[in-house]
């Protein structure tokens, strides 16, 4: 039998794969499955290939488990011992998902992140066409500078994971469906019941108490739907019912919510009252002590609910600050007075005590709040006196040297005071005697031969009939040539920057730079240039690559006969 | 067919240096300073003749001052031929035609007579009239009717050189301009003027320097008179390729690569270790020396 020196972890019998009886084998490093009655093993896995493991969902009559490995292909085997196969299955199942996470190669990850950076960047998917794939540069050297950048940035990007708030309306999401015969179904998600527990801390405590103990998971929803705790009307709770302290608690919490009141010094709700209207559009206030209907009763404590609800969801949300701010306050108490000078902490733990009406935190920070709250009121950071940041004031000598404009220093006409005088008076005396004589404005000889000038190939239309060299050179050239640039401007840049050369390293790739650069040159770059003569092409379009491919050679010579003299 | 709603404003800034001109008419008498404003006028006659909804303006800018030719202060277009005995030339002129062309000579004639020489204003006061010309467009623009459009732009004939003074008021005038959409057209008589040209390629407009003076009335109907949007359907003179090189502080040379204070932003051609112009000192980091071998051998031991 192959590999009796692993160590088996597992072993199932009949399990079934492509339609064969046999047995699963799970080692230490792989999984492996031999047929019944052979030595062999015709399928084996390292754990490493796999990329997931699947089930078949619960309902169905054959129980399977699934391996796809990470190049696509998936393997099936079928647990076909009638009495134990969905415990071998789940076995099998737990003991993979112990043993897979450890066998995750890094390399591979690496390898979805390259492939990821290629699909997201089509100049690089280029790029890596034209140079890699084409054997003028190794895929390391490609990789050895991108590589090191993306793996900074997904660093970032994964330590700081955000938590998901709690929609107001997760309890209204849950539409029952009829059932067809008078009962209702509620579909729950894990969301939901996360959504619940983070909302309604009693409920969160009723379940830990009851569930697995007292009752299974779906019987303590199905009474939690059926109490009247969760309806509309809470008028009448049954003794029974394990939620009526869960209300007792919601209804002690309001009170004290009520009591504890907003902390913000701006906000006066107690100034709010009922304004209906009477007779002839008038308006009457309702008194707080009037005695109300069962109608309004009724109403008064749905909308009771409803503040409650809101109240909570908020609350859940910022819980975890006040904890936060809680736990910095117990070990960190100088760190207490940095929280109370500031706005915003400070803001929003005062709403969380007052809202949740259960928390500890309230007292820590009441003082404050109203100085701070009016502080902000009344005060503009932008208007007051800044102490900005320290500047230094410019100064400069010869600030008449910016009104000259970069125009260069010509030798001005001089003209002498009585050249001035002259022009003057001779101007005087023409304009003195002007009169607009519009019909004999110019000889026409001198109009037609304008208009000569000005029409095309005149004289001042030259410049236009060269037309420009992108309008010359066919658009498939361009991109070929736009290619070729970023190619070379790649690997030009690999070479550069290996100077100055200090260590062996460099050395190294310097010249293994220089021996790229070559092989560029003759593998993409000559044969472009032999089509676009071949195209009667005129203009020297690769004249600058050739340029600055033989700039670097001339510096890679240079440094050859420098290192050459040094060690003879 | 235009409609009501577009208006088209021409501001004409004609540059009558009396010194300039002066000089001219003693070297080219055949083309002096009436033959070159009755060319301008002809234009300006052109472009009201268009569209009845286009509108004018013509400035003088003369080293002393910028002045208005048209319109004038004190005259309203309503009217017309009221106090006027001689109203037009007789000769069944289009009536706004011959006031404008009378008003525009008057005013020249006046601007040319209380002229003082002064020796050292000997430069056209270009910046200047441009900013007017600026703050007229501004003002016309807002006396505009609801629902009309205006387009907008100015035609400098330049004949004296360019002032280097006045570079920065020219750069601020040229980016208002440009900001507002306004193009600035350029027809050069005598030398050429980076400024101008630099002007003209910033906000859009048409450089021309012309070979032949005496023929200035056909190339400012043939190549100014159209607005933007004709432009484009029709061949005209290509664009000047524009020399947009820094001059260094120091020598004033056009430079292309040079050295840029990063306090004061002036521009040198050589490294000095103090800018001249803000008196800050740089120290540029010399390369690494390589340590002595010495000290090396000394540890071992």
């Amino acid at each position: 039998m192959a590999a009796l020196s692993e160590e088996v972890l597992l072993v199932v019998k009949r399990v079934r794969q492509r339609k064969q009886d046999g047995t699963l084998y799970l080692m230490t490093e792989r999984i492996a499955w031999g047929p019944e009655g052979k030595d062999r093993f015709t399928v084996s896995h390292l754990y490493a290939d796999i990329r997931c493991q699947k089930i078949s969902p619960d309902g169905k009559s054959k129980i399977q488990l699934q391996l796809v490995l990470h190049t696509g292909e998936s393997t099936t085997f079928h647990f076909a011992n009638e009495s134990t196969a969905l415990k071998d299955r789940d076995a099998a199942k737990d003991l993979l998902q112990q043993l897979l996470p450890k066998f995750k190669k890094k390399a591979n990850k690496q390898l979805e992140e390259k492939n990821k950076m290629l699909q997201e960047d089509p100049v690089l998917f280029q790029l890596y066409k034209d140079l890699v794939v084409s054997q003028v540069i190794s895929a390391e050297e490609f990789w050895a500078s991108r590589l090191k950048l993306s793996s900074v940035e997904h660093s970032l990007s994964n330590n700081s994971k955000q938590e998901v708030g709690i929609s107001a309306a997760f309890l209204a999401d849950i539409r029952p469906q009829t059932d067809g015969c008078n009962g209702l179904k509620y579909n729950l998600t894990s969301d939901i019941i996360e959504s619940i527990f983070k909302t309604y801390p009693a409920v969160k405590q009723k379940y830990a108490e009851n569930v697995p103990h007292n009752l299974t998971e779906k019987e303590f929803w199905t009474r939690f739907f059926q109490s009247h705790y969760f309806h509309r009307d809470r008028i009448n709770t049954g003794q029974q019912d394990i939620f009526s302290e869960c209300a007792k608690q919601d209804e002690k919490g309001l009170k004290s919510m009520v009591v504890q009141g907003v902390k913000n010094p701006m906000v006066d709700l107690l100034s709010l009252e009922d304004k209906t209207l009477d007779e002839g559009y008038g308006s009457l206030t309702v008194g707080p002590n009037s005695s109300k209907t069962v109608k309004e009763n009724s109403n008064s404590a749905i909308i009771k609910r409803f503040n409650h609800h809101s109240a909570m969801v908020l609350a859940a949300g910022l819980r975890k600050v006040i904890l936060v701010y809680w736990k910095f306050n117990k070990f960190y108490p100088e760190l207490n007075l940095l929280f109370m000078n500031r706005d915003a902490p400070s803001d929003q733990a005062s709403e969380t005590s007052s809202t949740d009406g259960n928390s500890r935190d309230s007292d820590f920070f009441q003082p404050p709040i109203k100085k701070v709250k009016l502080q902000e009121a009344i005060e503009y950071e932008d208007l007051q006196n800044g102490s900005g940041p320290k500047t230094i004031a410019l100064n400069l000598k010869k600030s008449d040297r910016y009104s000259h404009g970069p125009v260069p220093l010509q030798s001005h006409h001089y003209s002498t005071s009585q050249d001035i005088i002259n022009s003057v008076s001779c101007i005087q005396e023409e304009i003195s005697c002007y009169k607009p004589c519009l019909t004999r404005v110019m000889p026409s000889s001198a109009a037609s031969s304008a208009i000569t000038a000005l029409s095309p190939g005149g004289l001042l239309m030259q410049a236009g009939t060269q037309q420009a060299v992108s309008q010359l050179v066919p658009t498939d050239v361009q991109s070929e040539l736009k290619h070729l640039y970023t190619a070379a401007g790649e690997l030009l840049r690999h070479f550069w920057s290996c100077f100055p050369v200090n260590t062996p390293f460099l050395e190294e790739k310097v010249v293994k730079m220089r021996s790229n650069l070559e092989r560029f040159q003759s593998t993409k770059l000559r044969p472009f240039q032999e089509k676009i003569q071949r195209e009667y092409l005129s203009t020297n379009l690769t004249s600058h690559l050739d340029e600055m491919i033989q700039a670097a050679y001339n510096k890679f010579h240079a440094w050859q006969t420098r290192r050459m003299a040094r060690k003879t | 067919m235009a409609s009501e709603d577009e208006v088209s404003l021409l501001v004409i800034v004609v540059d009558v240096n009396p010194i300039w001109w002066g000089q001219q008419a003693q070297r080219e008498p055949e083309f002096n300073l009436s033959k070159c404003l009755d060319a301008v006028m002809v234009m300006a006659n052109s472009h009201l003749v268009m569209t009845r909804t286009n509108k004018l303006a013509i400035i003088a800018s003369h080293c002393q001052e910028s002045h208005f030719l048209y319109p004038n202060k004190h005259w309203k277009a309503g009217d017309v031929a009221g106090d006027e005995v001689s109203s037009g030339s007789g000769d069944g002129k289009y009536e706004l035609l011959s006031v404008a062309n009378d008003l525009v000579a008057e005013e020249i004639r006046n601007l040319m007579a209380r002229t003082q020489v002064k020796g050292h204003q000997t430069d056209t006061l270009l910046a200047g009239s441009l900013a007017k010309a600026l703050c007229y467009i501004h003002r016309v623009s807002k006396e505009l009717e609801a629902g009309q459009d205006m387009k907008s732009r100015i035609l400098v004939v330049k004949a004296a050189e360019d002032c280097a003074l006045q570079y920065m008021n020219f750069m601020n005038v040229i980016f208002a301009a440009q900001k507002q959409n306004i193009l600035i057209d350029a027809c050069v008589l005598d030398s050429d003027s980076g400024l101008l040209q630099q002007a003209c390629d910033i906000t859009g407009g048409l450089y021309l320097k012309i070979p032949q003076k005496t023929a200035l009335a056909q190339y400012l109907l043939w190549v100014f008179l159209p607005d933007a949007d004709q432009r484009s359907q029709l061949v005209l003179p290509p664009s000047v390729h524009v020399d947009y090189r820094a001059a260094c502080f120091c020598h004033r040379n056009l430079i292309e690569i040079g050295y840029v204070c990063s306090v004061c932003l002036s521009i040198f051609c050589n490294f000095s270790p103090i800018c001249t112009t803000c008196e800050t000192a740089f120290k540029i980091p010399l390369p690494q020396m390589m340590k002595p071998k010495k000290k090396k051998l000394k540890t071992a031991n």
